[in-house]
This record gives C-alpha cells, structure tokens and sequence, in this order.
C-alpha cells in the first residue's frame, strides 16, 4: 500500500447517463485486487483510480468499466 | 458482418428490434381480422380488474411478442436494476423493472413491452444527448496535441508531444499544433489562440512571446523553448479546472440529491400503500413507472455541464456550480483601473516648462533630463516611461543613480551629482520648504484633470516644469461597462490607488458609476465590504498583488489575462483566459442563463411527477402513457440545458462580420 507503487490513473468514459452509475463503476472497479481507492466523477464522466499496477493494470480496469456498462479510455491528464 | 455487429452492439440495436416486435404484435391483431394471430394456451395471468387491456382470454401469438419485446427492452434494465440494488442503490432501473414484471404477471403485455421500449429509447436518446452536453470539454481534450518536433543533436526528430524534455527546442510549423507551453526563442509566426481564450484571431508571435500547447500555428516557423509539458501545461490546467468545476455542486444540487435519496424509496413505499389500500394493481405499477425521478436529477448537472464547458470554450474558467449561482446574482463589480480600464503601459505624454523656469535658461529637454536623472534610481512604475523618453531623446540618464528617497504619496527626492532633485505633487514640494510657483499647481491640476498623471520636477530650490505620464484607456473600457449593466449589474465602481482628478478622468471617459481614488491596498479592501454591507453580491476585478486582499473579500474574484499565470487558473473564481475585457459581461451573461435553466429544469421535473401523478388519481394515465411523458420531460431538460451550447446574441454579431468579410473577398476573388 506504499504511494511509490500506486499509479493515479484518469479515464474518460461516455455515456453516463443518470448518477446511478457512479455506484455501480465505483463497486465493480473498487473490488478489483490492487486498487486502493475509485472516484467516478457523474458531471464530467471521469473516472480516477489509485491502483497497483502489479496488480491491476488499466486494461483491467477499462475491462471492468465495460463490464458496468460504460466504455472508457486512459486519458494523459 | 462487421458493419452488422456494430449495428447489434450499437445503443439503438435494442430499442428498434423491440420497437419492430411491436409493430409486428400489432401486425398479427389487426391484420386480417386477426387470422394471423393464433392462441397459443389458455389465459395465465393474473386478473387486471377494471385495467384489464388486453381483451382476449386466451394466449396468443400477438401476447408472445409483446413479451419478446418487452424482454429484450428490459432485459438490460433488469441486470441493471439488479447490479444497483447488489450495492444496496435503489435505482429508476429498480422501479422500471418491478413495473415490467408486474405488469406481465397481470397480463398487460402491451403496458410491459411499451413502458420498457420507452425506456430503452429513452435511454439511449438521454445517452446522445447527454454527451452533446459535454462537448464543449470533449473539444478541449481533442485539441490536446498528440505529436511533436523536437531539435536533437541539430536533426529535427518527430515524438509523442508527452515525451518532450523540458527545455528542448520544439518546433513549429505552419498549420501544426503548438504541442506543449513554452517560450519563442527565435522565428515569427500567427497562433490562434482560441482554445486557451476563446479569441479566434490570430495573435503574432515572435521572440520571448508565451506560447500554449493546444494552439495552432496559422502561418510562421517558431522555434519554442518547452517549459511545460502534458500534465504542466496551461490547457491541461483549463480541463482540470473545467471538469472539477462540473463535478463541483451547486447548493442547489446538494439539496436536490438529499430529496432524492428518500424519494425513489417513497415513491415505492407510495407504489406499495396505494396498492394495497385499493387493492388496484396497475395502480401501484403505474404509480412506480411515473415516479422515476430521472428528469429531476439530472436537471442540475445537465445544465451545469453545458454552461461551464461553454463558458471554458470562449476563454472563461469558472470555478464551479456555486461560483455560477454567486456570478448569476453579480450586482456590482469593482475593477482596478491600472491594466483592467488601462492598459497598464504608462506613456509620457507631457512635458510642461514653467514660464519663471524658462526665463531661467531652462527648457524641454532639460527638464526632461532632470526628470529621467532623478527618476533613474526609482522602481515606482511611472518611472519607466520617463526614463524611456528621455533616452529616445539622447537625455538619458547615465551613469548610477544617485541617493534616492522615496516620499509615500508625494514622490521621490535624489541627489543627482550634488544637485537636489525633487519630483512629485504640491505636498511633496511644501515639504521641502520650495518656494511656491501657482504655474507648477494649476498645470497639474490640469493635466491630471485630462486623466494623466502630473509630477513637479524642481531642482535645488525652484520647480522648474511638470512631466506627465498617462495610461492609455483600453479601447473596450467603455463598452464593458455598458455590457455589464445590460447584463443586471448595478454598479460598476473604479478601485484606484491613483489621483482623485486623474480617477474621474478615467471614469468619465468610461462611465463608471462610482470611483474611489488613493486608495491603499487595504482601502480596496474596505470599500469592496462596503458594497457588500450595502447588500451588492460584489465581483472584483484585478490582477496586481496589491487586489489581491480585495480580491479575496469579493463574493467573486476575477482575473484576467490568465493564460499566462497558473496560479491565477488556480485560484480565480473567475478566470479571462485571454485578455479581452468584454469576457467579463459575457461570464456574468452567461451564469445568469446557465443558472435561469437549471431553475426551469427543476420546475419542469417536478410539474411533470405533480401531473402525472393527479393524472394517475384521476385516472387516464396508464404506465405507457406515464413513461412517455416521463422520458419526454427528461429529454426536454437535456435539450434546454444544450441551449447553452449555442453563442449568445452578443457574440454572434462580430461573426456576422467576419462572415461578410469572407463574403467579399470572394467576391473580388471571382470577379477578376
């Protein structure tokens, strides 16, 4: 849990489409091994996630957004 | 087949194919009196009582595809619902889902395929539309540059735009994007800077010039020195600033979201009660379908999303939806005269001998040299101009400067090569026991009273002549402030910490309504709380170190010309990219209609659930009726919120010229 393994990471998503989904993308990416904390962000479809990237990479955490429902991209910032 | 499968994995895919099904539902009713449309078992369900719209008696093939529709349309709602209701979230999927299902169980198929089509169209319309809302942002991040030319080892080498080092040498050409922050080291060249200010014309570029990542060369070769790179860069700090100003609630929104945390579960509480007390199932189904509170809570973010991200594609940052409900009541706003109503280069403008000077042998040019010589040693901002002049003139001063002594308020005393200089006002001259020349007061007077700023040069013991120096009124001034009272602000108050005489020049040229002059750092800060005390929601205006108390104090601070300074994108609630002084009108215009159409968003959410629900009660609302208008309010409110999106009147009348312009220049184009 030390912060030099921690990677931010900052994804777009699309498609949100009533508040709702905020929870369910926060679970399903929250339950993923390695990663420390979630933020989704409803007003501007952002998603922020602390992770470990040993352990979850963001492929897995753009596969696990789809799986809620939502596509999303890594964005640089 | 690939075009088929994007077709199937497409949000319209489920929507249609469940719409057709109930095409074809009706299809078999109706055509051919019904010989199409074979039973196929006996009747199952529930009994609906009184709602009972199905008719027939018996399963048949228009029941099964109704249902095929209804559960391909609610097929994704219900995993939905469920995936919601397992992180202990009681969502409008919930409430649509029970309904469906009730509804199928009592045999209004045609209520269970119609409520869940709706709602999957309706979805996957609030989905288009509801990324339109933020497009404006979406632009922003697509304007990020992707590539970038760097000079490695004296070759020119082509790099992602995040892997330039800081302090390379990027270059660019015409037509390319700007790809990170940095400093013109050599070249000339146009940049339009509209992603960062909003201004659309092209701003020349040349030695020592600021450039942003993001902005696009439209003619030139510049050769940049990166000093900001990705995450560092000013456009990366504007998205930033946009997004965390979406999701920033406003006080409104706070409220709305504590109503409806309790709302969906009472509306099924509602749902249940009414149910069992008139023992009329449909009643309660219909109860839940209408309950939704989807137009409500969106109503809020919709139009706060729109509004910032219209407002950040025109050069203006706000810092989120609270600061847009303060902006939106703006009913005064104080502004700094030097480099806000000025433009904050002093020019010298006047050099005046006086009559007993000249009999003395001294003239213009001495006058002059005496002015830069004292002046020399001096950090005060009205130095530079006559220091400037005067070495235009070949007067200027060399040398060190001598001993200086500034006097607070009154001007500054020098010893130049043994001589004692003075420069300054009447008190200053009093001081220093100068023999009292009425010329020396009644030309300061004068001049200041022209709006310029007069200072008495006297040497040893007799005022010799009277320098000034002006600030050029900005040519915008003027108009800003009739914007801004066209735009509901009441006051428009002159902050200065200049002359008396000098102020009222400049607030006459203006039409400022009110000035306040020799002000103190402190005293601006006074006279901000004073406008507050007298019940002004007050913005303030400034961009020096001396604002910034005052700055803090006002309901809305602003800053302008921001690009440059990250601290200012930072912290301004407020923030001018560009330095375009009619920005600010158009900040306050545009809060007051983003904050009018989340106020309409939330009356037409609520009138739609009070009608729709006195609709149910005095019957002739049914569940599809009650979905289509409830899908309908919300769409409404996504399309009043992309209202924003579009120019403002203001805006669109410069465009209307450049448009004719074009026009005539083709014109002249074609007739040659």
């Amino acid at each position: 849990m030390s912060a030099a393994t921690t990677t931010h990471t900052t994804l777009r998503a699309e498609g949100f489409s009533c508040p709702s989904c905020v929870t369910k993308i926060e679970k399903r990416v929250g339950k993923l091994d390695g990663v420390d904390d979630v933020k989704v962000h409803f007003a501007s479809s952002r998603i922020e996630v602390d992770h470990d990237e040993s352990k979850t990479s963001v492929d897995d955490i753009v596969a696990a957004v789809d799986k809620a429902g939502y596509k999303s991209a890594p964005s640089a910032f | 087949m690939n075009t088929l499968q994007r077709w199937v994995s497409s949000k319209w895919f489920v929507p249609i194919v469940s719409g057709l099904l109930i095409l074809l539902s009706f299809g078999v009713q109706y055509i051919a009196g019904g010989a199409l449309n074979p039973v196929l078992s006996p009747k199952w369900w529930l009994d609906a009582g009184a709602h009972d719209t199905h008719g027939g008696v018996a399963f048949m093939l228009s029941d099964l595809l109704m249902i095929a529709a209804a559960v391909l349309a609610g097929y994704r709602i219900l995993v939905s619902a469920i995936r919601a209701l397992t992180t202990g979230f009681i969502g409008i999927d919930l409430l649509v889902s029970v309904a469906a299902i009730g509804a199928i169980i009592i045999g209004n198929f045609w209520e269970a395929a119609a409520v869940t089509f709706l709602f999957a169209i309706g979805h996957a319309l609030e989905a288009a539309t509801l990324n339109k809302t933020r497009s404006a942002l979406a632009e922003l991040v697509a304007v990020a540059p992707d590539s970038a030319v760097v000079l490695r080892d004296g070759e020119q080498v082509e790099v992602p735009a995040a892997q330039v080092r800081m302090g390379e040498i990027v270059l660019v050409k015409n037509g390319a994007k700007v790809p990170v922050d940095g400093q013109v080291v050599s070249g000339t060249g146009a940049i339009d800077e509209a992603s960062i200010t909003g201004e659309s014309i092209p701003v020349e570029k040349s030695k020592s010039d600021q450039v942003y990542a993001g902005t696009v060369s439209r003619g030139g070769f510049l050769q940049v020195l990166a000093t900001g790179i990705g995450a560092d860069t000013t456009l990366a700090r504007i998205i930033h600033r946009v997004e965390e100003a979406q999701d920033a609630k406003a006080k409104t929104q706070t409220f709305i979201d504590q109503f409806s945390r309790w709302y969906t579960p009472g509306v099924m509480v509602l749902a249940l009660i009414a149910g069992l007390i008139t023992g009329d199932v449909v009643l309660a189904l219909t109860l839940l379908v209408i309950g939704c509170p989807g137009a409500l809570v969106i109503s809020i973010p919709v139009a706060i999303v729109a509004g910032i991200g219209r407002a950040a594609r025109n050069g203006i940052l706000i810092k989120g939806g609270e600061y847009l409900e303060t902006s939106a009541k703006i009913s005064a706003v104080a502004v700094d005269k030097t480099g806000t109503l000025t433009e904050g280069r002093p020019q010298l403008t006047d050099i005046v001998v006086l009559d007993a000077a000249r009999e003395a042998g001294f003239d213009r040019t001495q006058v002059l040299r005496w002015a830069a010589a004292a002046e020399a040693g001096s950090e005060h901002p009205l130095a530079r101009p006559i220091i400037e002049t005067a070495q235009d003139e070949g007067v200027g001063p060399e040398g060190i400067p001598g001993e200086v002594t500034p006097v607070p308020g009154k001007g500054i005393v020098t010893d130049v090569d043994g001589t004692r200089v003075l420069i300054g006002n009447v008190p200053l001259l009093e001081q220093y026991g100068i023999e009292r020349d009425a010329q020396a007061g009644r030309v300061a007077n004068e001049l200041a009273a022209e709006g310029e700023t007069p200072m008495i040069v006297a040497v040893e013991e007799r005022a010799v002549g009277v320098v000034a120096v002006a600030d050029q009124i900005r040519e915008d001034a003027a108009e800003m402030v009739k914007r801004l009272h066209e735009a509901g602000v009441e006051k428009v108050v002159m902050l200065t910490g200049d002359t008396q005489l000098v102020a009222e020049a400049i607030g006459k040229a203006t039409g400022i309504d009110e000035i306040h002059a020799s002000l103190l750092p402190e005293d601006k800060l006074d006279a901000v709380a004073k406008l507050q005390r007298e019940g002004h929601t007050v913005a303030m205006v400034g961009d020096g170190v001396n604002d910034a108390p005052a700055l803090a104090t006002a309901d809305i601070g602003v800053a302008m010309g921001a690009a440059g300074s990250a601290v200012a994108v930072e912290t301004a609630d407020i923030a001018l990219m560009g330095d375009n002084l009619l920005k600010l009108p158009e900040a306050i215009g545009l809060a007051k209609r983003t904050v009018s159409i989340m106020r309409q968003n939330i009356a037409i959410a609520l009138i739609t659930v009070v009608v729709l629900l006195a609709g149910v009660f005095l019957g002739g609302v049914t569940m599809s009726i009650g979905m289509l208008v409830h899908e309908g309010s919300v769409l409404v409110v996504i399309a009043n919120a992309m209202r924003l999106l579009r120019k403002p009147r203001s805006e669109s009348a410069p465009q209307a010229t450049s448009k004719r312009e074009s026009t005539s220049v083709r014109d002249s184009v074609t007739t040659q």
